[in-house]
């Protein structure tokens, strides 16, 4: 598997760099989850470190992306104490704008081959769109926790999708321009 | 940088029970739970997972600063919920209204308060049962209790490997944080709007994404010439239920067929008010 190079053949290869982006991609989004713990619900927080999980999908595909915020965010639960199953719903939630930021290839396939810039451009565009479809998962709290659709949309939805999208569309081009050379000089 | 599991319920009896056994009772629980709406219910459940999470042993002191962000996280989405929910309170045909919110009229009735006070205690019941996972489990269990309850392999190891990153790249990101202290980045700067406080996470963010992505190349090295993937892998750690444990899962098994059976017939899914209540609210 090659970095921002991933075509529709090997989306789904699970390889030993699959599972070793995955951890590091996990580990890092909990570790930067739980080093600058957000206030829930009041005003819309910015969470800087949600880049990670649309960039992992981006840059690595959706295995590593679906990895990176399931296991990411669990994780980041359960070093606050929380646990790590407690709110599975929004694992997944986190792990569905992973995946989808991953499957770009399929529905971005200009932007992702083209030159840096249109890289940079199509990751924005693949995280907003992760993220506004991948956070839908959360309504799922209106049968897990009895909330009303409206509560779900005014303390929930709107205040984690206003929030990550303007740091994903901000971070993720700006990863993407930060990780290319680095690749480049890797040999990948 | 510190960041690590705090395996704060050592050697407490839940903490030498099976690993398994505590990932199986949260999705048992949270499957009893989610099907009750029944208050006197929900608060039985409540006091089971209190007597669960007392086994744990998990030092108050420790975790006060942990419950007093569930709290402040369940008592506002109760709190919002009680408030948007207005009159649709789960399909109660009659409320007894105590007064209405000024400016939204939204009513505030014996059945809202019903409704509030059983979601917080369901929120809580599950809060409950899910601390013990973050406490009484080994941080180097994780990988093989998810193996060992038909997680892939694969993603099990990753698992693992997720728990053995922590440490390390916590380490990193403190190092990069230094590094860019030593440049001028203040860390600690009170930035006002959001974007201000994302062009203040960039020189920490890109750095330390980019050396831990860069810097796998050795683990990933060092899993392949082990033949990573090949065949089945073994775990050094070995898992068995013992008689306790498995008497643990049959109890929370049979509280989830007898609420799934209660709620097939009706006794526990509708919304239950005292009586009280509704006095006062001149019922």
């Amino acid at each position: 598997m090659t970095t921002m190079s991933i075509s529709r053949s090997n989306l789904w290869e699970v390889s030993s760099r699959t599972i070793v982006y995955s951890a590091i991609g996990a580990a890092l989004y909990g570790i930067l989850l739980v080093a600058q713990l957000p206030i829930p619900g009041s005003t819309v927080s910015v969470r800087p470190a949600f880049a990670l999980v649309p960039f992992f999908g981006y840059a690595f595909g959706p295995v590593v992306g679906f990895f990176t915020g399931l296991v990411g965010n669990a994780i980041g639960d359960q070093i606050s104490g929380w646990g790590a199953l407690t709110s599975w719903n929004w694992s997944l939630a986190n792990g569905f704008v992973g995946l989808l930021a991953g499957l770009a290839p399929l529905y971005l396939v200009q932007w992702v081959a083209g030159n840096i810039r249109q890289r940079a451009i199509g990751g924005a565009i693949a995280g907003a769109v992760a993220v506004v479809i991948g956070f839908l998962f959360v309504f799922t709290d209106t049968v897990i926790s009895g909330m009303d659709v409206g509560t779900v949309i005014s303390s929930e939805y709107i205040t984690v999708v206003v929030g990550d999208l303007i740091g994903t569309i901000i971070l993720v081009p700006i990863l993407v321009y930060a990780w290319e050379p680095v690749k480049a000089q890797l040999g990948r | 940088m510190n960041i690590a599991p705090r395996y704060l319920g050592r050697g407490s009896w839940l903490a030498r029970r099976d690993p398994r056994v505590l990932v199986l009772v949260i999705a048992l629980f949270i499957f009893t739970v989610l099907q009750v709406w029944d208050g006197r219910v929900v608060f039985a459940l409540l006091l089971v997972a209190i007597a669960y999470y007392q086994t744990a042993r998990i030092p108050w002191r420790h975790i006060r600063r942990n419950w007093t962000i569930v709290f402040v996280f369940i008592g506002f989405l109760v709190l919002v919920n009680m408030i948007v929910t207005g009159g649709d309170v789960r399909s109660v045909s009659v409320e007894h209204v105590f007064f209405r919110v000024p400016l939204l009229g939204t009513p505030v009735s014996a059945e809202s308060i019903s409704l509030a006070a059983t979601q917080l205690m369901r929120y809580l019941a599950m809060a409950t049962v899910g601390f013990p996972l973050a406490f009484a489990v080994a941080p180097a269990d994780f990988g093989v209790t998810f193996a060992r309850l038909g997680v892939p392999e694969k993603f099990a190891f990753g698992i693992d490997l997720t728990f053995r990153f922590l440490p390390s790249l916590g380490a990193d990101l403190q190092t990069t944080i230094d590094a860019q202290r030593i440049r001028g980045y203040d860390a600690t700067a009170r930035r006002s709007g959001p974007l201000s406080r994302l062009r203040n996470a960039v020189p920490v963010l890109v750095p330390t994404i980019v050396n831990a992505v860069a810097g796998a190349e050795d683990t990933i090295d060092a899993m392949d010439m082990r033949a990573f993937g090949t065949g089945k892998r073994s775990w050094l750690r070995q898992l068995a239920f013992d008689r306790t444990d498995r008497l643990i899962i049959g109890f929370f098994a049979i509280l989830f067929i007898l609420a799934t059976l209660a709620g097939l017939a009706g006794l526990t899914t509708r919304l239950w008010t005292p009586e009280l209540l509704i006095d006062l609210a001149g019922g």
